[in-house]
């Protein structure tokens, strides 16, 4: 057998009187990809610091080609060939892609930087990466995808002898996903060791060798990717059987029309958008990133400007403001978390009551009642907050994810349009957050569903529209809820199946 | 115009430098370069300063005035600067902002052969103008000593109030000290009151609350005198005798004029010396009169009994 | 089950830091107490306490209204112009209307509504260009602060505007008299410093302050009406620069181009020694209060004492500014 790279020896870690981690034991072997996989705070975040000398561990030892090894920080590691990349980029926004590439590290002739071969080494690493982005472009100008392969062609071009990702695939589409498979792919014959997180079971069980599972700060379980499935791996991380990841309709859906959109135009972003949402339906809207989807609902709830007709339980209503829509019963609950949905700096009890806070002011702001709310927000979704005065910031995604649904619920809305439910939560999350929409819809509360990831859509809504290019291109229901039907909408293959979209 | 008279008196010297061979019919530029109105006294200054423009462009048809105030000495520079650029000035009247800054541009526009006359602060290198008007500051001083001197009796206590730290602020006070330097009189502190009627009024309730027996104060400023005879009315403290400002504030000399006790005096610093210059500059264009060298105006005691020969109702100041 | 922890890298729980991030401007403030009265057995005398507070009054009622603007993520730079503006409005006003209305209280009070119509607007005119123009506050501000400064100077023709004498002892005991020996500047500063922490603290308007600045984006998604909040935030503002003037304008009786010169960052200096963050998101009233407090005492103080130079109080002031900042700072041992 070979020899470990970098390895973790009986690592412990506290935060103050909190240990994060337990005795945690991993080896990294060069041309391996490992897996590192667990709910959101089981600690893989820790490790991954550890490893990479963000973080010293509090007991135990990290050892590079056998040889304990104490990182004075993460420079010293990356000198040493042991690279991290986050999962919120590290990238300075305002400089260009090859700045960033070479940042720190500029390669210089005399007293003056060699602009020539660093771009020329930035176009090999970008051409490697089959990556298409300019060099001179600036990153805060590129997408998330390519911020990604920017990180990559940064860790490559620093000569990575250990390469450790965190949720990689998170912000890639698909196809942007293959081209970073087909690097790790090569880099795995180059001999480089790699580990990464990931979400994705069935991305894990496709490129890694060996995974590794963690559960409340232990490694619950280790080896070999071919021995174990998809569903042992989830069973592992959530500590349980995996039930049905979806629950089944158990009431039968009413007639009554809760919201009906006639010719909605988001300019720039959505033309003509007709389509019915019947009382205590769960719609799903499906579509590539960058169709218009959530631009489309935005407009709905006037985030956006618009023009269009909407009813709302039979009466034409005008939607000039968030409020009015949140007047009407109509909520929208963002994707973008951590930019638009919650505010970090700030408590649970005040991100709670920030769309509702009329309730509690009379005049005066009510405290106990705002403490009595969150009391019920906390038991209601299972928010897991080391203490109540914790901010937000501090919660992990799952937990925070939770808070935002419970805090647009505060509002006590009719029609719920939630945009990327899950996205980046663990598993034993995602199963909540679907048992609660059931749980709404069962109570009559219409539900708006976006979503990128298919079987999600499909699990979860009764009707699925998809949309391209700012329109509906069609609706499927029933039994042709298929990934294939959706999929083939979405690239506008053909628009075979109707649905109620006009 | 008195002080024009006082000063073609007092000390003018010859140029035997033959002024321009100019054709008297071309029209001539003056170009007048003031800092801002951001005090009584400057205000007073920008005042005069446009009064005498006005006057004088009637009686000079032959000539034109470009007048521009600043705020700080860069933009002086840049206002300097402008001058010669856009309007080609034949004579420069500059009151600098401070000396340092504007001695390099000065210097560089009197280096073109245009007419240069410093009004009240010098500029740090000599012989750069060809006309000097100011006030005197040490003799500004030592009046304003010599008054307290002979109010108060030996062993009197007083306070001082300050203006901006600068040269002018240096050499009054210098002359202050020298004038009661032996005469017994102690002066229990002194601090920077900026000549702004605010810092006066809270500098002075703090020397109030600090010393319990204040004789005399010298503000030695009109606008600071405002402020500290506020705080002395509002403290109700009746051991302070009076308040010696300066600079002849218009409201200050009718309150000496009106024998008010607290007010018994004031010191003068006219800012009509920048008039005086402007006129002095003008005569220099239009005619053959040898104009140039130092004039230096002398600081007046201003008593109930020459307060209204001091007294200009339609000035802001 | 999932025992939720804390993410790594942030501080578990809140520790000491916590403490003296509340309690640093406080512990400045005794400090500087103790210190006076150390140095000068007046300064805790019941005239110089009534001095100091009297005339931190202006600042204070100022940086009480400019807590709330820099708590919403915004600034304003104006406020000292637009004070002096106003006095010299006001004086310019009262003392037209002294010939036809006699020099009594109803002048008095018609100068009064002209300060704060005129904070009112100036307020609502800094608000309007920055939240519907969408224009910097930053810029806005400057803009005005100019222009307030020229009107005041452009009024007074260059010169002091002065009230009317016989006004001035009517007007006089709104800055000179007081209640139970309290006088009323300070009565005004404590019921403005106390309205403005319960609305920060208590109110939906102080929480959204809070959020907006924290991050507009969130608020808007929160049904939020993000603009009419940060223009309420500028209105308010401008109003307590109204009361403010209302009563620095007996004090002497008069305006020119140099009244109320920096007080802007005064006020905004008080803000931030108060524990308020420059970039938004956190605002507490009292620690601005403290703020006004800590730099009126430093003023006294270097009054009351020849210990320094004149020429340096500047840098004292600076020095202790920045201290109040370091003690309360947040902390984070990885930022």
């Amino acid at each position: 057998m070979t020899a470990a790279k970098l390895s973790l020896s009986a690592v412990n870690r506290s935060f103050g009187p909190v240990q994060i981690l337990f005795d945690v034991s991993i080896d990294l072997l060069p041309g391996e990809v490992h897996a590192l996989i667990g709910e959101n705070g089981a600690g893989k975040s820790t490790t991954m610091k550890i490893m990479s000398g963000y973080l010293a561990p509090s007991s135990g030892e990290v050892r590079l080609d056998g040889k304990a090894m104490v990182f004075g920080g993460s420079q010293a590691a990356e000198s040493r060939g042991v690279v991290l990349i986050h999962q919120e980029f590290n990238l300075a926004d305002q400089l260009t892609v090859e700045q960033n590439v070479f940042l720190g590290r500029e390669l210089r002739r005399g007293l003056f930087l060699d602009k020539h071969a660093m771009r020329a080494q930035t176009v090999a690493l970008l051409d490697r990466l089959h990556c298409r982005v300019d060099p001179d472009a600036r990153v805060r100008d590129i997408s998330n995808s390519d911020k990604q392969m920017v990180e990559i062609a940064k860790a490559l071009g620093r000569d990575a002898q250990v390469l450790i990702m965190d949720e990689p695939t998170a912000v890639l589409t698909n196809r942007e996903a293959e081209v970073l498979f087909e690097q790790v792919d090569r880099l795995r014959k180059e001999g480089v060791a790699i580990l990464f997180t990931s979400h994705k079971l069935d991305e894990v069980k496709r490129i890694s060798d060996r995974v590794t599972v963690m559960r409340d700060g232990r490694v619950v379980q280790s080896g070999p990717t071919s021995a174990m499935t998809e569903d042992a791996m989830a069973n592992a991380m959530v500590g349980r059987e995996m039930s049905d990841l979806f629950p089944k309709r158990v009431s039968a859906l009413g007639q009554d029309i809760a919201l009906r959109v006639r010719g909605l135009t988001v300019p720039r972003y959505a033309d003509d958008v007709s389509f019915d949402l019947r009382r205590g339906e769960i719609l799903g809207i499906a579509g590539l990133v960058g169709s218009g989807r959530t631009e489309t609902m935005e407009g709905l709830v006037a985030l956006r400007r618009h023009t269009g007709q909407v009813e709302i339980e039979g009466r034409p209503v005008t939607i000039r403001s968030p409020r009015d829509a949140q007047m009407q019963g109509l909520v929208y609950l963002t994707e973008d978390r951590k930019g638009r949905g919650l505010v970090l700096n700030m408590g649970m009890r005040e991100n709670l009551t920030l769309q509702s806070l009329g309730q509690f002011a009379k005049p005066f702001l009510d405290r106990k009642a705002e403490e009595t709310a969150l009391d019920k927000a906390v038991r209601d979704f299972d928010i897991r907050a080391p203490s109540r005065a914790v901010r937000v910031r501090n919660l992990s995604g799952g937990n925070q994810q939770k808070l935002l649904i419970a805090k647009i619920m505060q509002t006590g809305p009719r029609i719920v349009i939630i945009d990327e439910p899950t996205r980046g939560i663990d598993i034993g999350t995602k199963q909540q957050i679907y048992d609660f929409i059931h749980r709404l819809s069962a109570q009559g509360v219409s539900v708006i569903v976006i979503s990128s990831e298919l079987p999600e859509v499909i699990g979860l809504a009764d009707r699925v529209l998809v949309m391209r290019q700012g329109r509906i291109t069609g609706g499927v229901e029933g039994p042709q809820k298929t990934e294939d039907a959706i999929v083939r909408l979405a690239m506008g293959l053909e628009a075979r199946t109707k649905g109620e979209a006009a | 115009m008195k002080h024009l008279a006082l000063m073609a008196t007092t000390a003018l010297t010859l140029s035997a430098a033959p002024l321009w061979a100019q054709e008297a019919e071309e029209t001539q530029v003056i170009g007048i370069s003031i800092p801002a109105a951001t005090h009584g006294w400057a205000g007073g200054m920008n005042y005069f300063a446009q009064a005498a423009v006005e006057r004088l462009e009637e009686v000079y048809p032959q000539l034109d005035f470009v007048l521009a105030t600043a705020s700080d000495p860069s933009k002086q520079v840049s206002d300097i600067e402008d001058m010669v650029a856009t309007r080609g000035i034949d004579a420069l009247v500059v009151l600098p902002f401070e000396s340092e800054p504007l001695t390099g541009p000065v210097k560089a526009v009197a280096d073109q052969g245009v007419w240069i006359t410093v009004v009240d602060r010098g500029l740090s290198e000599p012989g750069i103008e060809d006309l000097y008007v100011a006030g005197d500051n040490p003799g500004f001083g030592r009046v304003s000593g010599e008054y307290m001197v002979s109010a108060l009796p030996e062993g009197g206590k007083v306070v001082a109030l300050r203006g901006i730290p600068t040269t002018i602020d240096n050499e009054r006070v210098a002359g202050f000290e020298e004038a009661i330097a032996g005469s017994g009189i102690e002066v229990l502190g002194m601090e920077h009151g900026n000549w702004n009627r605010d810092d006066a009024f809270t500098v002075m309730q703090d020397f109030l609350s600090k010393h319990s027996q204040i004789d005399a104060v010298w503000a030695s400023d009109d606008d600071m005198a405002v402020g500290v005879l506020a705080a002395i009315e509002a403290a109700g403290r009746s051991d302070v005798k009076f308040v010696l400002g300066g600079a002849g504030m218009k409201e200050m000399i009718a309150r000496t004029r009106d024998s008010d006790p607290m007010v018994p005096a004031n010191v003068t610093y006219p800012p009509s010396m920048i008039a005086s210059a402007i006129e002095i500059t003008a005569l220099g264009l239009v005619s053959d009169a040898p104009v140039a060298g130092r004039f230096i105006i002398g600081s007046e005691l201003v008593t109930p009994e020459n307060a209204e020969q001091y007294y200009f109702p339609d000035s802001p100041f | 089950m999932t025992t939720q922890v804390t993410r790594p890298g942030q501080p578990a729980g809140p520790g000491h830091g916590i403490n003296l991030h509340v309690l640093g401007p406080i512990v400045a403030l005794l400090v500087l107490i103790v210190a006076g009265a150390l140095m000068n057995p007046n300064f805790l005398s019941y005239a110089n306490i009534t001095n100091v507070l009297a005339r931190s009054a202006f600042i204070g009622i100022i940086a009480v209204g400019m807590t709330f603007v820099i708590t919403a993520g915004g600034l304003d730079l104006s406020v000292g112009s637009m004070a002096a503006f106003i006095a010299g409005l006001m004086i310019l006003v009262m003392n037209l209307l002294v010939p036809s209305m006699g020099a009594g209280i109803s002048v008095i009070l018609v100068g009064m509504a002209v300060a704060l119509g005129a904070g009112l607007l100036a307020g609502f005119l800094n608000g309007f260009l920055i939240t519907n123009m969408r224009i910097e506050a930053f810029i806005v501000t400057l803009g005005t602060m100019g222009i307030y400064r020229s009107l005041v100077t452009w009024l007074a023709d260059g010169g002091t505007l002065s009230l009317d004498f016989g006004l001035r002892e009517a007007y006089g005991p709104v800055y000179y008299g007081g209640l139970l020996g309290v006088s009323w500047p300070i009565i005004v500063f404590l019921v403005v410093a106390i309205l403005g922490e319960i609305g920060m603290r208590k109110t939906a308007f102080g929480r959204y302050c809070a959020a907006i600045g924290s991050n507009d984006q969130v608020a808007r998604y929160s049904s939020v009406d993000v603009n009419r909040i940060r223009l309420l935030t500028y209105v308010g503002l401008g109003l307590l620069v109204g009361i403010a003037t209302i009563m620095y304008v007996p004090r002497l009786g008069s305006a020119s181009s140099s009244t109320g010169v920096l007080w802007e960052l005064e006020a905004i200096a008080a803000v931030i020694i108060g524990g308020t963050m420059l970039k938004g998101g956190f605002g507490r009233v009292w620690g601005t209060v403290v703020g006004v407090l800590i730099l009126g005492l430093i003023d006294n103080l270097l009054n009351l004492t020849d210990w320094v130079s004149p020429y340096l109080n500047g840098a004292i002031q600076g020095v202790i500014i920045v201290l109040a900042v370091i003690l309360q700072r947040e902390n984070r041992p990885e930022g």
